[in-house]
């Protein structure tokens, strides 16, 4: 094993450069050095001006998500070890979103993306404190945990050809999180939320390419989740065709 | 500051940069020579309400060597889409209490012995096919 790994890492400065371009940073090798401290050491040690977001190094906060050799992965969760034998790695900003600097990604419209499902809990009447809290048994609990484990680092997005393709398609985490909160017995706003799911940048945008699932650093299978959107508006599509049969408006 | 974000176009060749964009369209294509086979077989029957003669014609044109290696090819494209695909159901098909594998191995099984059903079917009224035996 090499004393040092060359980390090629794409640098993009607003107002100066038409394009990302690669700089090359040699680290000193350590198997357990993650990918986020290998970038704290180079903007200590060689480069103050290297940009870069990160929070909580324990894949827990989502924001040091980065293109680690072209796959999108958490920066804190994905080790040099990995590439010790090839001794180089190259590090870019997320795929498929604006490049703000360096390796920043622009996730506002992402952000947009997750409330424009109305990602929380909804009630057809509200119950007095007084009356207690909303229960819920284990088997309620499961229908939903999985997916409710999402936290929204964007690598989904950054694994989708069709988000990479036109941006205005809801994507991956979005569409999860809307069936988070259908599948949850406490929530009664399904119906709110399946015009988001039907429509155009909705559920049917996906072709089911399944990278999403793949590179998931919680194993949400966001996969699963558009495509049971799917089902779910084929569904909702039958009954309204029956709703509008008996001459009533559709939901 | 003024912003001046930076914004990858994505190019034609995108899918050729990663083994899962790879194989995903692998799966589309198969799509492709699934499409040709119909179109052969709507020939088929057009043929056949020609009459024996141009119906025999048909059957003896596609025994040549470049038909039966783009049948091999069709074949594989069928086999890869059924087996891709099915492998995609316990994502759609949630059933509480049964497992996602459960759910495949169903579907695997049924697709064969459905494939069984119809070969035999196929083979059992070959001779009334034009009358070719």
């Amino acid at each position: 094993m090499s004393d040092s790994i060359a980390i090629h890492v794409n640098r993009y400065r607003p107002g100066v450069d038409e394009a990302p371009t690669e700089q090359r940073y040699d680290v000193p090798m350590d198997g357990d050095l993650s990918v986020l401290e290998a970038l704290n050491y180079i903007k200590d040690e060689i480069d103050p001006t290297l940009a870069y977001r990160w929070s909580c190094r324990m894949a827990i906060c989502g924001s040091c998500g980065v293109m680690v050799d072209g796959e999108p992965r958490l920066g804190c969760k994905t080790f040099l070890r990995e590439f010790a034998d090839r001794g180089e790695l190259h590090v870019r900003a997320l795929d498929n979103f604006p490049v703000e600097r360096d390796l920043i990604a622009d996730l506002e419209g992402f952000m947009d993306h997750l409330a424009a499902v109305k990602p929380w809990m909804m009630h057809d009447s509200e119950r007095a404190p007084a009356e207690g809290e909303y229960r819920q048994t284990p088997a309620e609990l499961e229908r939903f945990q999985q997916f409710s484990q999402c936290i929204n680092c964007g690598l989904c997005y950054a694994a989708c050809p069709q988000f990479g393709r036109d941006d205005s398609f809801l994507g991956p985490a979005a569409l999860t999180l809307a069936l988070r909160y259908n599948l949850d017995s406490r929530d009664d706003g399904s119906a709110g939320r399946m015009a988001a799911l039907n429509a155009d940048e909705g559920v049917w945008r996906c072709t089911f390419v399944g990278y999403c699932s793949e590179v998931c650093p919680k194993d949400v299978d966001p996969a699963q989740a558009v495509n049971r959107g799917k089902v779910a508006s084929t569904i909702n599509y039958g009954l309204n065709l029956l709703r509008l049969a008996r001459g009533k408006h559709d939901a | 500051m003024t912003r001046k974000p930076y914004r990858a176009p994505q190019r034609w060749n995108w899918w050729l940069k990663n083994p899962a964009y790879r194989r995903y369209l692998l799966r589309e294509a198969t799509a492709l020579p699934l499409f040709v086979y119909a179109l052969v077989l709507v020939s088929g029957l057009y043929r056949y309400t020609q009459g024996q003669l141009a119906f025999t014609r048909w059957l003896e044109a596609l025994q040549a060597p470049g038909w039966l290696v783009f049948h091999a090819v069709a074949v594989a494209a069928c086999v890869l889409h059924a087996v891709t695909w099915i492998e995609l159901v316990p994502k759609l098909l949630v059933v509480p209490g049964i497992s996602g594998r459960s759910i495949k191995r169903g579907h695997q099984v049924a697709a064969l012995i459905g494939s069984a059903l119809v070969d035999a079917a196929a083979l059992a009224s070959w001779p009334l096919a034009g009358g070719a035996s």
